[in-house]
């Protein structure tokens, strides 16, 4: 396949490996985060923690969108769907993402209107198709799926289409990454830049990193050969005493990113204030709002939503996860109460998620763990 | 990619496509997503595109053109 049967080449990763294991100095043990859930997914698909010596340790990000969300957000979703009037619409994974009380999977057991859409552009057509009811379309993600639903909200005025909304749950990722620097319980050296993310952004917004943090960055595509290559990067750096942003996925991420999504974006949300992440509590500036202009399409404004902040489950610790302060296995209920059939917390939902990653390929690691 | 485990919608994992049409008017491009599947994307971030383009698409939305497509 092209672009794909290139980058998972074995002979290219062995000799990745081996060029990392030169690179790594052996009286230092390497912490580098890869920010990004596609990321997470492909390290342990792929098995490449196996191929990196035992002092380079990838700890995983918070860049997984489904696992971010907040249990007071699925309770508001929840809320708006269970509206008769209201055709509720979301991508396949969030539907399983628990709430206080249910999933939207529960809800539409129960009666409510769920509906699973692959893109907001689904959500439009169902709007068009059902002029009588309300479609509302649950919007979460970073910016790579944000360009998408600033589109069709852009295309659902240009049509005049008065029955679609959006529940908008779209984050940044540059200041859960300054939040993370901050937190004093995690020791790193270095980051693998999010890929797609970085299409939309650019390089230059990780430049504080290297600049207040003193951390390498290299932006990373994503398949095996990619985040080999990557690590191979960072450690250069590293070795090298060198400290910057640098794009190993050239082929897809322009340094500048792309202005016209970037200008899409401006045009229909603005930063929220505050904005609560899962496990990682409320962050300044994180999260995005629809604009003044477009409040006739935002689901908060259509319908009144509680909007209660509800604690995690005691049991649950997807919030040290996802700061990489613990591996997904050292979580009480992993793969025990918490699986991907029966997730207590949203790191076992996704596909992306660093829980259940670990949990599909069977890369537990508890041998390693106590033999070391 | 493209391949059925992964959820190409909500995270920060792109789907390549192959234009295979593309109507000026709407902007938007029909594009083969592999294994037989057809999806309609919408193009307006990356300006004209023609059949044989390879884009990268999130959650239907094209980001960018990819390096090396048969153009």
């Amino acid at each position: 396949m092209r672009f794909v049967s290139e980058f998972r080449n074995p002979e290219l990763g062995r000799a990745l490996a081996h060029q990392i294991r030169e690179l790594a100095d052996p009286g230092h043990h390497y912490k580098v985060m890869e920010v990004c859930g596609g990321h997470t997914h492909s390290i342990y698909k792929y098995g490449l923690e196996d191929l990196l010596p035992d002092n380079v340790e990838l700890v995983h990000g918070p860049g997984c969108p489904v696992c971010v969300i907040p249990m007071g957000r699925v309770d508001d979703a929840l809320d708006i769907a269970r509206r008769p009037e209201v055709i509720f619409t979301c991508f396949g994974d969030m539907m399983r993402v628990p709430g206080s009380d249910a999933t939207l999977l529960h809800a539409k057991a129960e009666g409510a209107d769920v509906r699973m859409v692959y893109s907001p552009l689904d959500a439009l057509r169902l709007a068009r198709e059902n002029p009588d009811r309300q479609v509302v379309f649950f919007a979460v993600g970073f910016e790579t799926t944000a360009p998408s639903t600033a589109l069709t909200m852009i295309r659902a005025r240009a049509e005049g289409i008065t029955n679609f909304s959006v529940f908008c749950n779209h984050v940044t990722i540059v200041p859960p990454l300054r939040a993370l620097m901050e937190s004093p319980d995690l020791r790193l050296d270095g980051f693998l830049g999010p890929g797609h993310v970085s299409t939309v952004v650019g390089a230059r917004p990780f430049g504080f990193l290297p600049a207040d943090y003193k951390k390498p960055v290299v932006i990373s595509g994503f398949e095996p050969t990619d985040v080999m290559q990557s690590v191979c990067m960072l450690l250069t750096q590293l070795a090298e005493g060198r400290c910057e942003v640098e794009n190993q996925y050239t082929r897809v991420v322009p340094w500048e990113g792309n202005p016209n999504a970037m200008r899409v974006l401006a045009e229909v949300f603005a930063l929220r204030p505050h904005f609560e992440w899962r496990g990682l509590g409320f962050i300044s500036q994180s999260g995005l709002a629809i604009r003044d202009d477009y409040a006739d399409q935002d689901a908060e404004q259509r319908f009144t939503v509680p909007g209660v902040r509800v604690a995690d489950p005691k049991a649950c610790q997807c919030g040290e996860v996802l700061k990489g302060v613990i591996k997904p296995y050292e979580c009480k209920v992993f793969g025990s109460a918490c699986t991907p059939e029966t997730p207590i917390g949203t790191c076992m939902v996704s596909s992306e998620g660093a829980c259940a990653a670990y949990y599909n390929f069977g890369r537990f690691n508890r041998e390693k763990q106590l033999v070391s | 990619m493209n391949e059925p485990f992964h959820c190409i919608t909500c995270s920060d994992e792109g789907c390549e496509m192959t234009v295979l049409e593309w109507d000026r008017g709407t902007g938007l491009a029909v594009c083969d997503a592999g294994g037989g599947v057809r999806e309609e994307v919408e193009t307006a971030l990356v300006g004209d595109v023609s059949p044989g383009d390879v884009l990268l698409v999130h959650a239907a939305t094209a980001l960018t053109r990819l390096q090396g497509g048969d153009r």
